[in-house]
């Protein structure tokens, strides 16, 4: 179980988290929706323990990351995958390089070995072939499923999508769908996913949370987030022109 | 109005002890983060070692891939030198002291001087590039996420590639430079060849060899760890990047320079 407690994050005077309080249960796929720039990566961020809170903790399992020594605190990162918006492969490493990076880092395995693990999660993600790659030479929907290879490549026990389907056509978004869905099947891992894609949330979610002025502001299920009388989430689901959100961030805009 | 304002932020000086503060601070956050990061990449190096294939293949980068750039220079400054040196000891008649002055310029100062100015250039911008970008492209967030320490990865195959590599450039350098000197020497000024090596190994001593080598050290940590910290600071894509490798030259030439005084000034008393 993930519990989120308070977190606030300030970069300089920009009050991003501002009290975020979320627990996300084991097995489950939550799906974190809200507007670009509103602090959903900031918060995926902070449960990797890439970020730490200016005030609030995380807690996984009982353990908080932020108290752990940086040693402990490494071995217990193991434990997550994270999938980056952009994918984040590293560019002067071979696909193979970069899918067997935490075996080849972590673990005293032989290279056959990681070799053939890395084909099969690339075989699981439905790439083939393209271990001695470079990730240039990939295309948007191939890197991303690169980077879903890695990160689920040491077998976590929770995997962290930061936007999976920004910048893929719909039919690639849906490739990457059904594999978060396969993922949770195959797998049974604990899922968080941030996305302002309506569509893959509906598809992915077992309970939709909306963070909003960096604070959650509805948690449910898929029908419970569709039938809220939140006239912010409504204007967010609907992807409205007009309505709360609008008009505030217009009133709050400088002349 | 705009004009009015203008004018008033000029003369106000409240503005312009607000902007010296900032940049204070500015230097002094640079400053402290640079000392953290050398202290950590010490740190980790001593207790974690560092990877052989990760170093050398940092080493062709910094060290192999810099030597036309190196023998150019110093080629050209050493003849350069000889052709300055003797113009003014022609006034003395002691023309035949341009082997020594050539030698001990080179070996004291211009050897590691010009070499880690040129290695500056080149590889600290790419240092900063390279990293800057990766931090751009969050891979350097998912190293983090791959519980790999960024600083073990990163920065220490470059910081050790860095020190070496300067050191054996600038012994390159050294040799080059007094070679251009000695071109200028026995083919334009008339100077027989062996007088012209065995001037310039007489003047030379143990200690102004070791000083010239021991800058090089230096200067070798000084870029890689100033590019690494620029383009582990670098922010909001493309421009943050050029940004980062822009400070990152222009830090690293700083400190080499002011470094290099500090050395002479010690190597001076010592």
């Amino acid at each position: 179980m993930i519990q989120i407690q308070g977190v606030h994050k300030w970069f300089g005077t920009n009050h991003v988290l501002r009290g975020v309080d979320l627990t996300i249960k084991d097995g489950e796929t939550l799906v974190i929706i809200g507007r670009s720039g509103c602090g959903k990566s900031v918060l995926l961020k902070h449960i990797m323990a890439i970020l730490e809170p200016d005030e609030g903790d995380i807690k996984i399992d009982g353990h908080s990351m932020f108290s752990m020594l940086p040693t402990e605190q490494d071995q217990f990162r193991l434990q997550l995958g994270m999938l980056f918006q952009g994918a984040a492969l590293f560019d002067s490493l071979t696909v193979c390089e970069n899918v067997g990076f935490s075996l080849f880092e972590h673990t005293n395995l032989s290279e056959d070995i990681i070799v053939q693990k890395v084909r099969e999660k690339l075989s699981l993600v439905g790439l083939q072939g393209i271990e001695e790659h470079k990730p240039a030479s990939l295309s948007g929907g191939m890197k991303k499923r690169v980077g879903l290879a890695r990160a689920i490549c040491n077998e976590p026990k929770i995997i962290l999508y930061d936007e999976p389907t920004t910048g893929l056509d719909p039919i690639n978004a849906d490739v990457i769908n059904d594999l978060i869905l396969r993922m949770q099947a195959q797998l049974q891992v604990t899922s968080i996913v941030v996305t302002h894609d309506m569509i893959s949330a509906y598809k992915v979610a077992d309970r939709i949370a909306m963070l909003y002025e960096g604070r959650i502001i509805g948690v449910g299920t898929s029908d419970e987030i569709k039938n809220s009388e939140d006239p912010i989430i409504q204007q967010f689901i609907t992807g409205s022109a007009k309505g709360p959100i609008t008009d505030r961030h217009q009133e709050t805009e400088p002349l | 109005m705009s004009h009015f304002k203008d004018l008033k932020r000029y003369v106000s000086v409240r503005e312009w002890f607000e902007k010296f503060g900032v940049l204070c601070l500015r230097f002094f956050k640079n400053a402290g983060g640079i000392s953290i990061l050398f202290c950590d990449t010490c740190f980790l190096l001593w207790i974690k070692g560092f990877r052989w294939n990760t170093t050398l293949d940092q080493m062709n980068k910094i060290g192999v891939m810099s030597l036309p750039l190196v023998f150019l220079t110093s080629l050209f400054t050493g003849m350069v030198l000889a052709l300055q040196g003797a113009y003014q000891l022609r006034l003395f008649a002691a023309q035949q002291f341009t082997a020594d002055l050539v030698a001990l310029s080179t070996v004291r100062e211009l050897g590691p001087v010009l070499t880690a100015m040129v290695v500056a250039g080149r590889v600290g911008a790419s240092i900063a590039a390279e990293l800057g970008t990766m931090k751009v492209t969050e891979q350097i967030d998912a190293l983090k996420a791959l519980a790999a320490n960024p600083v073990q990865y990163l920065v220490i195959p470059r910081f050790v590639a860095g020190f070496t590599m300067l050191f054996v450039l600038t012994v390159y350098a050294d040799w080059i430079g007094m070679f251009g000197g000695y071109l200028i020497s026995v083919f334009k000024l008339g100077m027989s060849s062996s007088q012209y090596i065995k001037r310039s190994f007489h003047a030379m001593l143990v200690k102004d060899v070791i000083t010239g080598l021991i800058k090089a050290f230096f200067f070798g940590g000084i870029i890689s760890v100033v590019g690494c910290y620029f383009g582990f600071q670098a922010r909001g894509g493309a421009e943050g990047v050029g940004r980062a490798t822009t400070l990152a030259v222009v830090v690293s030439l700083i400190m080499v320079i002011a470094f290099d005084a500090l050395f002479t000034a010690i190597f001076y008393f010592v």
